[in-house]
C-alpha cells in the first residue's frame, strides 16, 4: 500500500506523519504519534469516545480518514491538558465523580470544551443535547452533566 | 484496511474525471459517516475510495426563490442556515453533534432507512436533485430520485452534486418518533408541507421516513387533505391512508406493526401542528 506523508496541526505545533490510505484519524493519533489520550471505542461512530476537535469542530477521529484533516488544526484531550493541574472542565469532571469508568471521559470533556467554547454559559438542555453522542457505559449522565455546569461556573471565575 | 488508493480530489471536475475513470469500483464518500464504518469493519473493504470533503462542493446559497445546498454541505451548516426552519429542525434530528459536523446533505440521500432524518424534509418540499457527470448535468426532483431498497437513478458516472430547495410557500413541519429524546433511530419520521387557499387545502406534501425501502410521499394521505378545510376529520382520514400505504419494516428498533401504528398518529400530530 502506497504510504504519504500528511501534516496538519497537532495541538498547536506542526505534525508530519506518514500515513497509509484511509488510515484514520484515532489510529494515527494513537498508534503513529502515541497521543492516546484519544479512544477508540465503536469504530463507527456511534459511541463518541473518539472525539477531537478539528478547526474547533468535534469530529469522530475513527471514522475520520486523517488525509482530510491535512492543514487543519486538530486538538485532542493532551492539548486542552495544561503543562501542571488540570483544565476546569477536567477539574470540574473529577470532583463531580463524573469520571467512573473512564471510558467515556476523553470524548465527554471535549465536547464539553467545544460547547463551552462556543457558548460560555448553557442551559441543561444544551449540555444534555451535545452529549447525547457520547455513551457513558457507566449510564453515569447525571455526574457528567452536574460537571459540565460545574465548569462553567469555574470557567467564569477565571 | 484494504484501500490501495483514497482520492481526495480538490474540485468537482477532477472528482468527475476520476468517477469516468475508475467507474462503479470506485467508492464514493463525503462525511464518511456512512461508510467508515463499514470500512472499519470489514463489511466494505474497497480498493479505491473517493472522498469529496474537498471538492468544493460544501457551500448554501440562498437564491430568488430556493436554497441551493451543496452536496457535501455538512448537516451542521444546514442546521444554521436559518431561511428554512423546517431543514434545520430536520437536520437537528440527525444522530449528534460531531456527526452533524461531518456527515453531509447530499450523503443523507443514501442513508439507509430509518436514516434518513434530513431527506425527509427535503422531500415534503419538494426538492430537486442535481446530478453530473463529465456528460453533463441533469435535474432529478427528489420524488424520482429513489429506485428501490439501496437503489437510485444515479448512474455510475454521475455524482449528486447539489440540491435545490424552494422556499416553502405554506405551512411545513417536520416531526420524529424515536425511543429517545435526541440523537436516536427513527420509527417514524413525517415532514408535511401544506398551502391554503381561502381556507381549503390547495396544495399537500406528505412524506414520511422509516417506514418504507427509502424516504417515500404519501400519496393517498396528501390525496385525503387535498380540498378540505384541514379539519379534524380530515386529518384523521389521512393519517388512516398514510398508515395503510406505508411499507414498514422490522428491526432492532422497531416492529413493523408499531411502526404502522405510529405512522398515523404521527400524520396526524404534524398535520394538526400546521392546521393551527
Amino acid at each position: 500500500m502506497p504510504s504519504k506523508i500528511i501534516s496538519f496541526v497537532l495541538n498547536g505545533r506542526e505534525t508530519e506523519v506518514m500515513v497509509q490510505p484511509l488510515m484514520t484519524l484515532a489510529k494515527v493519533l494513537r498508534d503513529k504519534l502515541s497521543f492516546t489520550a484519544t479512544k477508540a471505542g465503536c469504530h463507527e461512530g456511534s459511541c463518541g469516545t473518539c472525539t477531537v476537535l478539528v478547526n474547533g469542530q468535534p469530529m469522530l477521529s475513527c471514522i475520520l480518514p486523517v488525509e482530510d484533516v491535512e492543514g487543519q488544526d486538530v486538538t485532542t484531550l493532551e492539548g486542552i491538558t495544561p503543562a501542571t493541574g488540570l483544565h476546569p472542565i477536567q477539574e470540574a469532571f473529577f470532583e463531580n465523580y463524573a469520571t467512573q469508568c473512564g471510558f467515556c471521559t476523553p470524548g465527554a470533556i471535549m465536547i464539553a470544551k467545544a460547547l463551552l467554547d462556543k457558548k460560555p454559559t448553557v442551559t441543561r438542555e444544551e449540555i444534555v443535547d451535545a452529549l447525547s453522542g457520547n455513551l457513558c457505559r457507566c449510564t453515569g449522565y447525571d455526574a457528567i452533566v452536574a460537571a459540565v455546569q460545574d465548569a462553567v461556573q469555574r470557567m467564569a471565575g477565571r | 484496511m484494504t484501500a490501495k488508493t483514497y482520492f481526495l480530489p480538490q474540485s468537482l471536475g477532477e472528482a468527475l474525471s476520476l468517477l469516468a475513470e475508475h467507474g462503479p469500483s470506485l467508492l464514493v464518500m463525503a462525511g464518511g459517516t456512512l461508510a467508515m464504518p463499514l470500512i472499519n469493519k470489514g463489511i466494505s473493504m474497497p480498493e479505491k475510495v473517493l472522498g469529496l470533503r474537498r471538492a468544493g462542493l460544501d457551500y448554501i446559497h440562498p437564491s430568488n426563490g430556493s436554497l441551493q445546498i451543496g452536496a457535501t454541505a455538512t448537516l451542521s451548516q444546514v442546521l444554521q442556515h436559518e431561511r428554512i426552519p423546517v431543514l434545520q429542525q430536520a437536520a437537528h434530528n440527525v444522530g449528534s453533534w460531531a456527526v452533524r459536523n461531518m456527515g453531509t446533505a447530499g450523503g443523507n440521500l443514501f442513508a439507509p432507512p430509518p436514516a434518513g432524518d434530513l431527506t425527509v424534509a427535503l422531500l415534503a418540499l419538494d426538492a430537486r436533485v442535481k446530478l453530473a457527470s463529465l456528460r453533463g448535468e441533469r435535474i432529478v426532483p427528489l420524488a424520482e430520485f429513489y429506485a428501490g431498497f439501496l437503489s437510485t437513478v444515479l448512474a455510475p458516472d454521475e455524482l449528486v452534486v447539489e440540491l435545490e430547495v424552494p422556499l416553502p410557500r405554506g405551512m411545513t413541519t417536520v416531526v420524529k418518533h424515536g425511543r429517545l429524546h435526541t440523537n436516536t433511530p427513527t420509527i417514524v419520521g413525517v415532514a408535511v408541507h401544506v398551502v391554503k387557499e381561502n381556507g381549503r387545502v390547495r396544495e399537500a406534501r406528505v412524506a414520511l421516513n422509516g417506514v418504507g425501502p427509502h424516504p417515500i410521499r404519501a400519496r393517498n394521505a396528501e390525496a385525503a387533505i387535498l380540498g378540505s378545510p384541514l379539519d379534524t376529520a380530515a386529518i384523521a382520514a389521512a393519517g388512516d391512508a398514510a398508515a395503510q400505504e406505508c411499507e414498514p419494516f422490522t428491526d432492532p428498533v422497531s416492529s413493523d406493526w408499531y411502526r404502522r401504528k405510529m405512522t398515523g398518529v404521527f400524520v396526524r400530530r404534524a398535520l394538526t401542528q400546521v392546521a393551527q
